[in-house]
């Protein structure tokens, strides 16, 4: 299966009358996405915002961040299931808006929000510190239910970020990238001599607001699957949680999953890149074995010589991510895990809630639990009320000269278990 | 006789449970003790006998980030120590005693999301408890 990414990079977004997409510059018409976001019906209103890198901005409480995509070549469309049909998507061509990043909005679940803030010590914290981004404020309709809210964003913000990019349809991509990945025949006859390494990727799924959807089926319900590495990146697998903001994997981070690139660098070079695999992580003790016994399945059946494992969460998931080790090492393949720690405020104890000899090869995304502080900044977007609320954050949190003592917890994005981020330790 | 029991200090399950499964064979033990209460009282039901059947953290909200707490075990009279079970819930003692219990938890108006989150999460083992029958 072969994808052609075509990127376009975004310059500014600003607010016009008409909604176009010039020589790089995104204009925007409140009325024109206003019109889009009202289509949910749970939703009473909706404003917008624009934050750009280096303003004193805070955007609080974020849920998603996605960035705009649209096929152009090709099978299906974006979003597979939930905005397209059910087509297998990943090959043809792709445009994506780079450089920029819708991001949702609105207290869903008032403890499970995050922060990012454009300039300033917690710039450093998230990569959406980095993007330009069209920040979209839902609020509900009296009345409506906590999971039926996030619904709503969840589907406001795809619905946006697919109206902009149907404006890149007709241009010319300013850089272009081609991803392929071969059938398992012809690909042991092109790479013989170098090791098979799949992705084993753990999706978020234990239950409600704690869900993650491919091709729009909630992942829960899922028996762990393969997929080609291109299909995540034309919107196979879509966030619809609301966990701690420093470890979920926005839809943005499915869409450009660093480990899938990473991989696909070296493809060829050191290593065969066979597939990407899905797996969950419930709650209910067989589920976990049931997925675990079909992820080591899978693993044999592709005749794997490596895997990279990656985390999505902490507590229950760490559980599902020691079993996924255990079985696929007991097939005598080699396994790397990617995590985050929750290790204490002073990084001392243990950092997983689980642990096993066979885990010997593991990469830290940082220590959720540190504590920075984030000084005033000039501009909120959102909200401070739940602030002191959200997970990471308590009643202190907010000091007298209007700067925040957090745990990293709280800001979206910082301690991402794909390595969407910088943080790690030794 | 084998059983199901959901131990919780979570006071909106029961009335959930009975409404969404009236037919379910599960029943909710409600005790009024903390997170970590919890998780010792469910301890001494596996040394009892009893096997776990949802992780004792689920959830991303963490221990000492919220106040409710809601395991669904297998009661199991006479049987061996499941020494899996043994491991998940001491493994989960332990990562609750690293965490500073938040203020947060006892704010009133935060108390029906906190119900809400741990509720809708065990109804989801409780999902697939029934859909094994």
């Amino acid at each position: 299966m072969k994808l052609e990414l075509g990127k376009i990079f975004i310059k500014d977004i600003r607010f016009a009358e008409k909604t176009a997409l010039q020589d790089g510059v995104l204009s925007v018409s409140k009325d024109d996405l206003r019109e889009v976001a009202l289509s949910e019906e749970k939703i009473k209103t909706v404003s917008f915002d624009i934050a750009k890198p280096g303003e004193s901005v805070r955007i609080t409480p974020v849920k998603d961040v996605i960035e705009p995509r649209v096929k152009v070549e090709g099978r299906g469309g974006v979003f597979p299931g939930v905005i397209s049909g059910v087509d297998t998507v990943g090959s043809g061509k792709t445009y994506c808006l780079k450089g920029m990043a819708v991001v949702t909005a609105g207290p869903i679940v008032g403890f499970q929000e995050g922060v990012i803030d454009m300039s300033g010590p917690g710039a450093d914290y998230t990569p959406f510190s980095k993007t330009l981004n069209l920040v979209v404020l839902c609020e509900p309709k009296e009345g409506t239910e906590a999971h039926d809210y996030e619904r709503a964003v969840r589907m406001v913000g795809l619905k946006i970020a697919t109206h902009l990019a149907e404006l890149s349809k007709e241009l010319s991509p300013d850089e272009s990238q081609t991803y392929e990945t071969l059938d398992l025949l012809e690909g042991m006859k092109a790479y013989p001599d170098l090791p098979r390494v799949a992705y084993v990727q753990m999706l978020q799924s234990q239950g409600l607001l704690h869900d993650t959807y491919v091709y729009g089926v909630d992942a829960k319900k899922i028996l762990p699957t393969i997929l080609y590495p291109t299909e995540d990146m034309d919107g196979a697998i879509l966030s619809g949680n609301c966990v701690s903001a420093c470890d979920k994997n926005p839809t943005y981070v499915h869409e450009n999953n660093p480990v899938i690139e990473e991989l696909f660098k070296q493809h060829g070079k050191t290593i065969n890149f066979v597939a990407h695999v899905i797996t969950n992580e419930n709650v209910y003790l067989a589920d976990k074995e049931r997925s675990s016994n079909q992820t080591a399945k899978l693993c044999k059946m592709l005749h794997l010589d490596g895997v990279v494992v990656s985390e999505e969460g902490f507590g229950n998931p760490d559980t599902d991510l020691i079993m996924n080790c255990k079985k696929i090492e007991a097939e005598g393949i080699k396994t790397v895990l990617i995590t985050d720690e929750y290790a204490g405020r002073d990084g001392k104890s243990q950092s997983l809630a689980d642990a096993d000899k066979a885990a010997d090869a593991l990469v830290t995304a940082g220590n959720a639990n540190q504590v920075v502080v984030l000084p005033k900044l000039d501009k909120l977007i959102g909200t401070l009320d739940y602030i002191t609320k959200i997970a990471g954050a308590n009643a202190d949190t907010l000091r007298e000269d209007g700067s925040l003592e957090v745990e990293l917890q709280v800001i979206t994005g910082a301690t991402s278990e794909v390595g969407f981020n910088k943080l790690s330790a030794r | 006789m084998n059983s199901f029991q959901i131990i919780t200090n979570n006071p909106s399950l029961e009335g959930e449970l009975s409404h969404r499964y009236p037919e379910a064979p599960i029943d909710v033990s409600f005790r009024k003790l903390s997170f970590r209460s919890v998780l010792t009282a469910v301890r001494d039901e596996i040394h009892g006998g009893a096997k776990l059947l949802s992780h004792p953290l689920s959830g991303s909200v963490k221990p000492l980030e919220t106040p409710y707490k809601s395991v669904l075990i297998e009661r199991r009279d006479g049987a061996d120590l499941d020494l899996d079970s043994l491991s998940l819930i001491e493994n989960a003692i332990q990562a609750c005693d690293k965490f500073i219990e938040q203020d947060r938890i006892h704010i009133p108006e935060l108390q029906k999301d906190f119900q809400l989150v741990d509720r809708s999460l065990i109804l989801t083992a409780v999902d697939s408890l029934l859909s094994d029958f």
